[in-house]
C-alpha cells in the first residue's frame, strides 16, 4: 500500500494505491467515496474492499475528493462536477501507476452517481459498479434536508440552512453550489450514455433499485446482486461507531473474482 | 502551508499527514502538535475536525502538525504483539515523536485528542518528558457532588424518569448499551472499547505528577450529561494545585463529536490561541 498526494497543486488529492498481488487482471480499479459522514463511516469498508480487490489481481486506488478527508481545502465553492473531475484524475493516476489500459469504477452511494457521470463517454473506463447508488441527486439533497428537519424534532441544534443556503447535516456542510450541481443528475438518464458493463450491488431492496435493475437488465454484461446488510451510513452515535456491511463487500469481491463481464 | 504523506516505521508503518507552515510562518521550530485518533474513526477525525484543526494550527499558530492513524485504525495496518491497545497507543506516539525528532529535529510535542485520543494523550504525557502540553477534548473526568446533584435532581423531579425506572425494575424495559443502542447487529458494526476507564485516584495521581512536571493542559468539555459545569474538572481533582498549567473550556451545548460548525470553529480557534500562547511562553 502506498499513500500519496496527486492531482493539481491547488486542489491536491489524497490517494492510496494498493498494488495488485499475484495474478495480473490487467485492469485497475478506482473506488469512489460517498459524501460527508457517510464517507467517514465507510472508510474501513472501502479500505477492506481495496485490499480484497488487490488480492484478486487488480491494482486499486482509493482517494479523497477535494474538500474531503485529507485532500485540499474545504467544500466552500466546490461542486459535484469538480468531484467528477477528481474521479477522472484518479482514473488517470491509476492507469499511470499500473500500465493497465482501463480502470473499473466502484462507487458507494453518492460516489456511485458521480462515478457513473465519470464513466460516461470515457474510453478509459472498463466497467462501473454501483453500490447502493444514490439514484437522483436532487432527491438525495431533499433527503438530507428532511433528515435535518427530523433531527431537529429530536432536539438537534442543526439548522436547515445557513443564510447562504448551505445545508448542515451530521457534522458536514453541503454548500449551495454543490447542491445545485446535483440537480438533474439521475442514474436513470446517465446510464443510457454508458457503454461499458454495469453492476448494481445492493444491501437492501427499494423500488428505485428495482426500476434501475429492470432498465439495465437488457444491457450486455449487466450484473445485479442483493447482499442483505445494514446500510444506514448516516447513523451517528456518540462514540463514533462505524458500519461494517461485510456481505456487500464480499458480493463486490465475488463479482470481480469472475472473468470480466 | 505544505502537506505531505508520511509513513512511520518499516513494517506495518503508521500512516499520517505532516502539515508544515511556510518558512516565514514558523513561530517555533522545535515544537510540533500530534493529533491522535478518537475511537475507530480514521485520522481525519470526527466531522473532519482533525484536518480542520491541524490546518488551523499550521496556518494560524505557525506550528507543524502530524495527524496519523494508530495501528489497526484507518490506513495503518494492524500490528501483532502482546501489548494492549492502550499500551500500544503510547508506544506508537513515542515512535512518531522519535521519528519526527530525528527527521525534523522537533523535540517538544503537544498532543491533541478527543475522547479515547485524549486518554492516549494523557497516558503518553505520563510516560514521556518530551510532551510539553496536552489538548484533551472530553478527557478523563469524574462526577463531583455538584455534578451528581445536576445529574440526579432533574431525574428525581421527572415523572417520565420514574415511569421509566419502574419499567426497568419490572423487566419491561431494557437499558441499551454500546452497540445495542444502534439497533445494528454487532457483527455489522464496530465501536471502540472504552472498558478501561481508570479509577479516579489513578488519574489524580497522574495529574499531580504531570502538574509537578509543568505540563500545560487544555481541557475542553463538550455537551455531556456527566460534565455539567465549568469548574467540575478542578473540583474533581481539587488536590492538584494546577495554577496556570490548566485551562478548562466548557461548551455544554456542543455535541461530543463537535458536529455543529459554530462549535467546531469556536473550539478550533480556542485551541489555536492556546497553542500559540504556549509556544510564546515556552
Amino acid at each position: 500500500m502506498e499513500a500519496f498526494y496527486f492531482g493539481p497543486s491547488e486542489s491536491y488529492l489524497f490517494g492510496v494505491f494498493h498494488p495488485r498481488r499475484g495474478t495480473n487482471r490487467n485492469e485497475a480499479v478506482v473506488l469512489c467515496n460517498p459524501f460527508g459522514q457517510e464517507y467517514l463511516r465507510a472508510h474501513k469498508s472501502i479500505r477492506r474492499l481495496a485490499i480484497s480487490l488487490a488480492d484478486l489481481g487488480y491494482s486499486v486506488i482509493r482517494f479523497d475528493y477535494r474538500g474531503s478527508g485529507d485532500s485540499a481545502g474545504d467544500l466552500t465553492n466546490i461542486s459535484a462536477d469538480q468531484w467528477v473531475d477528481d474521479i477522472r484524475h484518479a482514473i488517470q493516476e491509476a492507469l499511470d501507476m499500473t500500465a493497465a489500459p482501463k480502470a473499473a469504477l466502484v462507487g458507494l452511494r453518492l460516489g456511485a452517481l458521480l462515478a457513473a457521470r465519470a464513466a460516461t463517454g470515457n474510453p478509459k473506463v472498463s466497467r462501473l459498479v454501483m453500490w447502493d447508488p444514490v439514484l437522483d441527486g436532487a432527491v438525495y439533497v431533499d433527503g438530507i434536508r428532511s433528515s435535518i428537519v427530523e433531527a431537529q424534532a429530536r432536539g438537534s441544534r442543526s439548522r436547515l440552512t445557513s443564510p447562504d443556503g448551505t445545508l448542515h447535516f451530521n457534522g458536514f456542510c453541503m454548500p449551495p453550489k454543490f447542491q445545485d450541481s446535483l440537480n438533474g443528475a439521475t442514474l436513470q438518464d446517465i446510464v443510457t450514455e454508458i457503454r461499458v458493463p454495469i453492476a448494481q450491488i445492493t444491501s437492501h431492496e427499494t423500488d428505485g433499485f428495482s426500476q434501475l435493475q429492470q432498465q439495465l437488465a437488457g444491457q450486455p454484461g449487466f450484473h445485479a446482486t442483493l447482499a442483505p446488510a445494514p446500510h444506514d451510513w448516516n447513523y451517528v452515535d456518540h462514540v463514533g461507531g462505524i458500519l461494517w456491511p461485510k456481505p456487500v463487500i464480499d458480493a463486490i469481491e465475488h463479482y470481480f473474482s469472475q472473468p470480466a463481464h | 502551508m505544505r502537506e505531505r504523506v508520511v509513513t512511520v516505521g518499516e513494517d506495518q508503518p503508521l500512516v499520517g499527514i505532516l502539515s508544515e507552515p511556510s518558512t516565514d510562518q514558523i513561530t517555533e521550530p522545535r515544537t510540533a502538535v500530534i493529533l491522535l485518533n478518537s475511537g475507530v474513526i480514521h485520522r481525519v477525525g470526527s466531522c473532519r475536525l482533525s484536518v480542520t484543526l491541524a490546518r488551523a494550527l499550521t496556518e494560524k499558530a505557525g506550528i507543524p502538525t502530524f495527524r496519523f492513524d494508530f495501528s489497526g485504525i484507518g490506513d495503518s495496518e494492524a500490528r501483532r504483539g502482546t501489548l494492549t491497545a492502550n499500551q500500544a497507543a503510547v508506544d506508537e506516539v513515542q515512535e512518531v515523536m522519535d521519528y519526527l525528532g530525528k527527521w525534523k529535529k522537533y523535540d517538544r510535542f503537544i498532543l491533541y485528542g478527543l475522547c479515547s485520543g485524549a486518554f492516549a494523550a494523557y497516558r503518553t504525557a505520563l510516560s514521556d518528558q518530551r510532551v510539553l502540553g496536552t489538548v484533551q477534548l472530553d478527557g478523563y473526568c469524574y462526577l463531583t457532588w455538584k455534578s451528581y446533584f445536576h445529574y440526579y435532581a432533574p431525574r428525581l423531579l421527572s415523572p417520565a424518569r420514574w415511569y421509566s425506572l419502574i419499567l426497568r425494575k419490572l423487566g419491561l424495559k431494557k437499558v441499551k448499551k454500546g452497540v445495542e443502542v444502534s439497533g445494528i447487529e454487532e457483527r455489522f458494526f464496530e465501536v471502540p472499547d472504552f472498558s478501561s476507564y481508570p479509577p479516579k485516584a489513578d488519574v489524580e495521581q497522574g495529574l499531580k505528577k504531570l502538574n509537578e512536571r509543568g505540563l500545560h493542559m487544555l481541557y475542553v468539555f463538550l455537551g455531556n450529561e456527566h460534565y455539567s459545569y465549568l469548574n467540575q474538572f478542578r473540583d474533581c481533582f481539587r488536590s492538584v494545585p494546577f495554577g496556570e498549567n490548566l485551562t478548562v473550556i466548557h461548551r455544554p451545548l456542543a455535541t461530543h463529536i463537535l458536529s455543529e460548525p459554530e462549535d467546531q470553529a469556536v473550539v478550533v480557534d480556542a485551541i489555536a490561541a492556546w497553542v500559540h500562547k504556549l509556544q510564546q511562553t515556552a
